[in-house]
């Protein structure tokens, strides 16, 4: 999958970029190396998951398999296999994603009453 | 850029959050109701049993007005866990007081979300949750009716028979 002229770029950090596409009403989440479509729901769910992985208690643990965490979001075939450094990215990069769709909404908003 | 967050949803994410709370507490309400029927039932209080019924299906029906209403507004309703429901009391008399609790828990949730929705502007949900207050006001009524109907009878000799046989009529009269 590659990046199209219909994507635009919603967030970026040096770990990934979402880019939103208006013409499918959906996200593309590029991370770890791969391009990832997800519709609204899915994306908010995404989110929620990589959120709800608890830091603290994989550093706390000494065992291997609390090294990586497999992470399989509804609504895509992509499954994420990732360190604790690749999570702290990952919540970076969907929560300031999040924020710029509450700040186009709210941008949206504001100009749609300055204009009436 | 496309405003998909307000496309898809008119539901502030706080929000969804404290109205699945709400289902979830509505739902817990509806089983505990279940359970106090049941305990209503083993002890011969067979009208209070019926009483509690009832509660426990409009206790439902609240559930799923929520429910329905996230879901419709765009949001993703939760289907609620439940667990650690008591299913042991000491009296007909701690039964009512454990309902009240609940009725008032369940009054001041809602209006917790109310003054939430205030903040973000979300008059329709507030809409929405003005028929929940209007019906929690009754809720209240009822189980503070059947705790003045045990002071006032007692619960000494038929004191108690009386109550259960008084407490379908008091909401069947409302």
């Amino acid at each position: 999958m590659t990046i199209s002229s219909d994507f635009k770029e919603l967030f970026r950090t040096k770990s990934g970029c979402i880019y939103q596409c208006d013409k499918d009403l959906c996200f593309y989440v590029e991370f770890a190396g791969h391009l990832t479509p997800y519709k609204f729901a899915c994306f908010l769910a995404l989110k929620k998951l990589i959120d709800k992985i608890d830091l603290a208690s994989m550093i706390c643990n000494s065992e291997n398999c609390c090294d990586m965490e497999i992470v399989n979001p509804c609504g895509s075939d992509r499954i994420y296999v990732l360190s604790l450094p690749q999570i702290i990215e990952f919540k970076e990069l969907l929560a300031g994603g999040k924020a710029m769709l509450q700040l186009n909404s709210i941008l949206k908003e504001r100009l749609h009453v300055a204009m009436a | 850029m496309k405003d998909i967050l307000r496309l898809k949803t008119s539901l502030a994410e706080e929000i969804e959050q404290e109205l699945n709370a709400q289902v979830k507490q509505e739902a817990t309400a509806s089983a505990m109701y279940l359970a106090m029927a049941s305990w209503c039932n083993s002890h011969g209080f067979v009208n209070s049993a019926e009483f509690f019924y009832q509660q426990s299906a409009e206790e439902r029906e609240h559930m799923m007005k929520i429910f329905k209403y996230v879901n419709e507004v765009g949001g993703r309703a939760v289907s609620p866990d439940i667990s650690n429901l008591i299913h042991d009391f000491d009296s007909l008399k701690s039964v009512f007081e454990q309902a009240l609790e609940q009725e008032i828990n369940n009054t001041q949730s809602i209006n917790r979300i109310v003054d939430r929705c205030y903040k973000v502007k979300d008059y329709t949900t507030i809409k929405f949750l003005q028929w929940f207050l209007e019906e929690q006001m009754e809720e209240e009524k009822w189980a503070r009716r059947a705790l003045e109907l045990l002071e006032l009878i007692g619960s000494d000799g038929m004191g108690l028979y009386m109550v259960d046989k008084k407490i379908l009529d008091l909401r069947e009269k409302e």
